[in-house]
């Protein structure tokens, strides 16, 4: 079942990534990226490295968790009180087909496009940024999902968000019980606050305003895209509203600190200071 | 200053004399008066303590402990329910949610709970009562008595039903469960109705045996040519593919693919329709030589799982292991989490020779009989599993054991599977024991028919429901959730199996800590359970509300469910709690309602 649908997410963004760079990004940036892809992926080596230690570190620390953290899903509820049932009251059987779409597929492809867009950039300072908010993202959520143990709504309130007035599901797991597979294999029940979802997908938000000049049609793509992957997660019962709203804040966090440190030092500047120092 | 206001404060005549020092009196008038006012305060400092030090009464307010919708999801639905009744009569409840393991720790182990609504493994017979609630076990970590519940009539009873028989257990039964209904220690809602989807074009036979039990997976027929190969079940709790430890409490519920891993003397074999009989199983039989002697022959050439022979020793072993799980090394004993009431039925074993053993049990011959059931375990695997287990750096608590916390994989059994590779959250596969005593020609009972048993987790009832239809899976071996049933469609190779269970969702009571160990008020919180509507909204109907946690077979008349509890009538209808009655019942139990509505108790 998981191959299967691993199989379908791959076919999906397979489709949607070609398209989309054709569209957005255009023949002559992809002809100079062909030429000069070697110089761009040595600029970018430290970045590159940092985001996949920090997805692989992510893989194994986020499926145990090493439990030393506080259970605060009664203190989520006490706040927010049942906030999210109000995407329950405008749930349709289209909106839900939607949603679960968006959920997985488009946002895998919110994620995976600007990467291979900045890529295209002959200036690799946004894809090293990209890379670098990316990883900072995933670190922190990690660290949030380690102190915070939280259920998500559909754990909680699971006849709220399953028997919506249309009469079917829009809990994720019930509507696409297949995504089941996908999902536990990257997470666990209790990761819950902030949203990763939430966060990456404002991210690529931010850096799609950045970036518009370079790439003026991507911008209200990506934005409609990231509300709508923002919304999901909400709309299928999988986080609170203050999930979201920290999602947001860790987003705008990881930006900021990107743009700070990203260009300031580079890796190869010191390599030939240390070289210099030897020398002495 | 400060001083001299707070002393005028306090004293309304001292305000004069103390301002009057002020105002150029001699310091011997000065003097003399505040002798005479220390002399006339004493007496109102002894009051002001008395005032002061008393610790003023709060609002009740208390934690329901339960497990999240993915654990089960019928109890967190229950514990919202109950913590929204209990609101409305003026407490404050808030809900604690955790996964299976760290839900059954909390409440088993560690006793760190104040309420929890969860389900009880039960037991076919009301025997299991005895390790639930007698006051011995209060101390215990496990199954036995998590509820630290104390009382000596309740203990007298559960003993009387263990020391009789026959038609005298009956009657000690009922006196039991009367008892034990009057003080409430935990709150029985329902029992659940047992529903699996089972695909008949590969196998048949699936009514001969209970899914819950080893017997349901042994004796299916294979229908096809290919189909003797593997049994495909999905299970939707993960931890079978983490933990395969029989004495681990946390990752067991009932213990059902452990049952197919190892044997025990004797099987109680239940029927899918939920008729049962204790048959012989590893012993090939056993007589009474006196009251409470029983004599054993196990069955000959039986072997575990790694080619070792099953013999007296490993059973004597076995009994002695459970009863303390440290061997006598330690200053206390450290009794296994589970099986707790089973093994402390035996006193004594006897080993007359390599297969024949005298078992001598404290207890009437049917509880007698009922001590069989526990899994024998191979000496050579478990002795050294007697020490405490270890975590660098860091203290574990005493009379934690090696055996009570290893996940035991590979397990070593001489049941009629044996374990072949797992995946964590994934599956789990056995292999058929070919050596299994069942597969001779001379034993007639249940026995495995197909090669491989694979247990694939799936951790959610539609996706379950869907490997079945597709034809990935041939049986659920977990109940399916309730909210799920109405909507099966029974195809000509899918169909619903309908079982009765013996497991029950129930409010359980921490009565270590007050109110809670006051049975009028867990007599009070029992009414305000609407157990009747709680089955129609949280089970979709598929569930029986329950006065006693006992089967249909030992439930007295007293005690059946007649449309409303015949001991512990709702306040209220229709799920809805009418609090001026609850609030009565509450002031005519002792405790208090301040003037906002909020109930008063000291805890």
């Amino acid at each position: 079942m998981l191959s299967e649908v691993l199989t379908r997410v791959v076919i999906v963004v397979s489709i949607l990534l070609p398209i989309s760079l054709g569209l957005f990004v255009g023949r002559e940036r992809l002809a100079t990226t062909r030429t000069e892809w070697r110089s761009r992926i040595r600029l970018s080596g430290p970045a590159i490295l940092v985001v996949s230690s920090v997805l692989l570190l992510n893989r194994t620390v986020r499926q145990d968790g090493p439990g030393i953290g506080v259970h605060m899903t009664e203190v989520i509820r006490k706040i927010e009180g049942e906030f999210v049932l109000i995407f329950q009251e405008v749930a349709t059987p289209q909106l839900t087909a939607y949603f679960s779409f968006i959920y997985i597929y488009g946002y895998t492809f919110l994620l995976v496009f600007p990467v291979m867009a900045y890529f295209a950039l002959s200036d690799t300072k946004m894809f090293r940024r990209l890379l670098t908010a990316y990883a900072f993202n995933y670190a922190i959520g990690l660290v949030l999902y380690a102190l915070v143990i939280a259920y998500g709504p559909r754990n909680v309130l699971p006849e709220l968000i399953a028997s919506s007035g249309s009469g079917t599901s829009t809990m994720l797991y019930d509507h696409s019980p297949e995504f089941k597979y996908l999902t536990r294999e990257v997470n666990r029940n209790v990761n819950v606050f902030p949203s990763l979802h939430t966060s990456l997908s404002a991210t690529v938000g931010i850096f799609a305003y950045l970036t518009r000049s370079s790439y003026p049609k991507w911008l209200p793509v990506a934005i409609v895209l990231a509300v709508s992957v923002i919304i999901s997660t909400m709309y299928l019962g999988l986080h609170w509203g203050i999930d979201v709203l920290a999602g947001l804040a860790l987003a705008s966090f990881c930006v900021a600190l990107s743009c700070r440190i990203v260009g300031r030092w580079s890796l190869s500047g010191l390599y030939e200071q240390l070289t210099e120092f030897d020398r002495f | 200053m400060g001083d001299e206001r707070i002393s005028a404060g306090r004293t309304p005549d001292g305000d004069s004399a103390v301002t009057g020092s002020t105002d150029g009196i001699s310091r011997r008038a000065a003097l003399a008066s505040a002798v005479g006012l220390t002399a006339s305060t004493s007496g109102c400092v002894r009051q002001l303590r008395s005032i002061v030090n008393r610790d003023d009464i709060q609002q009740l307010s208390l934690t329901i402990t339960t497990r999240s919708a993915d654990g089960d999801r019928e109890s967190i639905r229950l514990a919202r329910e109950i913590a929204a009744t209990l609101e409305t009569v003026g407490i404050d409840v808030s809900i604690e949610m955790r996964s299976n393991e760290e839900f059954l720790r909390a409440v088993l182990i560690n006793h760190d709970f104040d309420l929890y609504v969860g389900q009880h493994p039960g037991g076919i017979d009301p025997d299991f009562l005895y390790e639930t609630l007698h006051s011995l076990y209060a101390d215990e970590s496990g199954w036995q008595n998590p509820f630290g519940f104390t009382n000596l009539l309740i203990d007298d009873r559960l003993e009387a039903q263990r020391v009789a028989d026959g038609d005298e257990r009956r009657e000690a039964v009922v006196a039991m469960l009367e008892a034990i209904a009057i003080e409430q220690p935990f709150v029985p809602i329902c029992t659940p109705t047992e529903y699996r989807l089972v695909r008949d074009d590969r196998y048949d036979g699936w009514s001969r045996g209970h899914l819950a039990t080893r017997t349901g997976y042994l004796d299916l027929e294979p229908q096809t040519d290919n189909s003797a190969d593997r049994l495909r079940v999905v299970h939707m709790d993960p931890r079978p593919s983490e933990n395969l430890n029989p004495l681990n409490a946390e990752y067991r519920e009932q213990g059902t693919f452990i049952d197919l891993l190892y044997d025990s003397l004797a099987v109680e074999v239940v029927a899918a329709d939920g008729d049962h009989a204790l048959e012989p199983w590893l012993a090939e039989g056993w007589e009474w030589t006196d009251e409470s002697t029983l004599r054993l022959a196990l069955r000959s050439d039986c072997a575990f799982h790694d080619g070792e022979p099953v013999t007296a020793d490993d059973v004597a072993f076995t009994y002695r292991f459970l009863e303390d799980t440290v061997l006598g090394a330690d200053a206390f004993p450290a009794p296994t989490p589970r099986y707790r009431g089973r093994v402390a039925a035996v006193d004594d074993i006897d080993v007359r020779d390599e297969t024949t053993l005298e078992i001598t049990v404290g207890t009437g011959q049917a509880v007698g009989e009922q001590a069989l059931t526990v899994p024998i375990l191979p000496e050579h695997r478990w002795s050294s599993r007697a020490t405490a287990a270890t975590v660098p750096g860091v203290r574990i608590a005493q009379g934690t054991t090696e055996a009570v916390v290893t996940d035991n994989i590979p397990p070593i059994g001489s049941g009629p599977f044996q374990y072949d590779s797992h995946s964590d959250r994934d599956y789990v596969l056995f292999e058929r024991f070919d050596d299994h005593f069942t597969r001779r020609g001379s034993v007639d009972l249940p026995e495995p028919t197909v090669e491989e048993l694979r247990i694939g987790i799936d951790p959610r009832s539609t996706s379950a429901i869907q490997l079945l239809e597709d034809d990935s899976a041939d049986v659920t071996s977990s109940p399916l959730e309730s909210y799920v049933i109405e909507d099966i469609e029974e195809t000509d190779a899918v169909r619903p199996l309908e079982s009765p269970s013996w497991t029950f969702y129930h409010l359980g009571f921490n009565a270590r800590s007050a109110p809670f160990g006051n049975p009028r008020f867990r007599q009070v919180i029992a009414q305000l359970i609407d157990k009747a509507w709680l089955v129609d909204e949280v089970f979709h109907g598929h569930a029986t509300p329950i006065a006693t946690p006992v089967t249909d077979e030992w439930t007295p008349d007293d005690l059946a469910w007649d449309g409303a509890d015949p001991k512990m009538p709702f306040l209220g209808s229709n799920g809805e709690v009418d609090v001026d009655t609850a609030r009565t019942a509450f002031e005519e139990a002792g405790f208090r309602y301040d003037a906002d509505g909020k109930l008063r108790v000291r805890q």
